[in-house]
This record gives structure tokens, sequence and C-alpha cells, in this order.
């Protein structure tokens, strides 16, 4: 209902004065690209899934591990840094390490992103720490994944 | 008067929608956003969430979650139930696709610096929703109980019970015992199509709600 407020307060406001807006009304013109889109991406996953249907392997066996095991692709950058990371700090054990930086620190730090980067511009000529950060992220994580990959 | 205008006067009278359309009808969506493609990355990530929903409802139809049944109910959904080997090879490929948006997705927002004021809270949700589609995605993996979704469990369960003082929390929560067996797989069930379908709705209105509020960051 906050929402619905809102755009009644919205609509007196124009009343009074009006505020020119680049774009186009959300409907029919917005939606029906994102109509258009829609209609692609459906089809390109049917499609998919025709010719490369979901696979079914032998049923599980507790008792006979396969070689090699991969899991889904989006969680292989910790399978790699896993691997990739043997050194211990002080008391902490390399696999300590391992496990908690590629999951629980790399996300904090990810909830935090707007809290860290205090710099206003969205210019992304004024934003060169945290575009160099960024490109590094994501390099870093392509690295790992194909580490697991290749190490696996 | 025609029946279409009847029926608008008949709903209008009791929903007021002279009302509530036109905002939401007339509501401009900005030039860039038409015309650059990047932006359709959320878009995508919902609309491959809602490919999800239907074909897991007719999955969950024939699906046995128990561990002497899993493997053959998912056999049979392949094998023998009308169009089950394309039902599930849509929700394999719309679960994969909807993660690759969902990433895509929060790396245009980094670098468009989309996330600053007054948007940080919608980043924080966004990134819960990161979180919620990968879980989505390794409680799924389980599911066919086949040899790969086994082992991989074992050592996805085996790698968050080794983070300090909370993993050994998670890893007794997720598989229900000390090993993977029949509890895991209900829990598993439990989590990917009750508790993580109610998160996901619950986050899903907040993000919206605030891209509306909020309005589309502005430049490139």
């Amino acid at each position: 209902m906050a929402l619905i407020k809102v755009e009644k307060h919205e609509i007196d406001e124009t009343e009074h004065e009006p505020v020119r807006v680049r774009g186009f009304p959300f409907f029919p013109h917005f939606l029906l690209r994102e109509v258009v889109v829609m209609c692609l991406i459906a089809g390109s996953i049917i499609l998919l899934a025709s010719l490369f249907p979901a696979g079914l392997l032998k049923p599980a066996d507790p008792f006979d591990t396969p070689s090699p095991i991969y899991p889904e692709w989006y969680f292989l950058y910790v399978f790699g840094f896993l691997k990739f990371w043997t050194w211990g700090i002080g008391p902490i054990e390399a696999k300590t390490i391992g496990v908690t930086l590629p999951m629980v620190i790399w996300y904090g730090i990810l909830f935090l992103v707007p809290f860290i980067d205090r710099n206003p511009s969205t210019d992304i000529r004024k934003r060169k720490v945290a575009v160099a950060l960024g490109v590094i992220a994501v390099l870093g994580i392509l690295y790992f994944t194909y580490y697991s990959i290749v190490h696996h | 008067m025609s029946l279409s205008e009847k029926l608008y006067k008949w709903f209008d009278e009791r929903l007021k929608l002279r009302e509530l359309l036109p905002p939401i009808v007339k509501h401009p969506a900005p030039e860039k956003v038409t015309s650059n493609p990047l932006y359709c990355l959320g878009g995508t990530a919902f609309l491959c969430f809602l490919i999800l929903v239907v074909t897991g409802m007719f999955l969950a139809m024939y699906y046995k979650p128990t561990p002497v049944e899993a493997y053959n109910s998912v056999k049979r959904i392949m094998t023998e139930v009308p169009m089950g080997s394309l039902i599930r090879s849509i929700h394999h490929w719309a679960a994969n696709t909807m993660i690759a948006a969902v990433m895509l997705h929060m790396m245009r927002i980094y670098f468009m610096g989309a996330y600053k004021k007054p948007r940080e809270l919608n980043w924080v949700v966004g990134v819960s929703l990161l979180l919620i589609t990968t879980t989505f995605g390794f409680s799924g993996y389980l599911l066919p109980w086949d040899q790969l979704a086994f082992w991989a469990t074992k050592i996805g369960t085996g790698i968050a019970g080794s983070i300090p003082v909370i993993g050994v929390y998670i890893s007794l929560i997720l598989v229900g015992g000390t090993d993977i067996g029949a509890e895991t797989l209900t829990r598993f069930y439990a989590i990917h199509v009750l508790i993580l379908p109610a998160t996901i709705v619950v986050l899903l209105v907040l993000h919206f709600m605030m891209v509306r509020l909020q309005g589309i960051s502005g430049r490139l």
C-alpha cells in the first residue's frame, strides 16, 4: 500500500509542475521490448534443453568414490582456491583460510561494497580504484575456476 | 457501451483501476534502459526464476525424495513421463542461466556504480539473492541422487563444515546427521522447494519495490 500512496503522491506533483522524463511509457513500448527479449531467452533455454538434456549418471553409491568429482561450475572457484592455498598463518590452518576466504570473507566484502566505496561518483573514469578492484576480483574468480579444473 | 468497457467499469468500481493503473502503465522507462541490452540481465534472471517455478512444480509431481526412490523417479521423469525429459532439461538450463544472469547483473551494477546512495540496501538484498540462488543450485544438485550428486554434496557439505565456529552447525543442519543419507535428501528437498522459494519471493518483492521507489540508476 505504501507503494500505491507514493504513486498517488507523484501524480499530484506532476499535475502542479510537470516533470519531463526522457523515456518511453512502460506500457506498451517498454513491455513490448521486454516480451521480445523474454521470447529470445525462453527460446534459447528450450533450444539448449533439447540439444543438451540434463544428465543422469549411475545411482549414488556411498562406497564407490568417482573421479573426478566436479561441483556446479559456480562453486569451482571455492574448490580451486582451497587447492591453491596451502599456507597456514600462525595457528590458523591452511584449510581454514582456504575455506573462509572464498566464502565467508568474500561474501562479507560483497555485502559491504556500498559502505566501503564512499566515492559518490558513478563516472567510470572517476572510480579507478573500485573498477580496478572489481576487475581483479572477476579475474581472480576466473583464475581459481580454471585452477580447479586443471588441478582436480 | 462495449463489453470491454462494461468489464473495465465493473472492476473500476470495485478496485479503483482508474487510480491504480496509470502509474504502472504510464511510468516512463528511461531511454538508456530501453536501448542498452546490459539492462536485460536482471529481468533475464527473473524470467528464469519464473520458468524454474513452473517446471519445478511439474518435477515435484513425479519426484520422490527418498534414497531408494529418488534416482528411479528421476529416471522415470527422463524416460517415461511425457515431456518429462524436456521439462527437467529446461529446469536444468534455466537454473544455470539464472545464476549466470544474476552474476552478470551484479557485475553491471558494480561497474556502473549503481549501488551508491540511495541504493545501498538494494545492493545488500541483491547479494542475498545471489546467495539464495547459489544455495538453490547447491540443494538441487543432490536431488537426482546419482554419483555426481552424492559426491559433490559430500564434498560441498564438508567444505561448509570446515568454516570456523559456524561450520559445524551449518553442516549438521544441512546433512541432518553425520553422513549423507535419507535425512539429508529430505532436508535438501525441503530447502529446495519450500524454504528457499519462500525466502526468494520476499527478497524479490523487496528488490523490485526498491527499484521502483529509487528509480534506475543514472549513467553508464
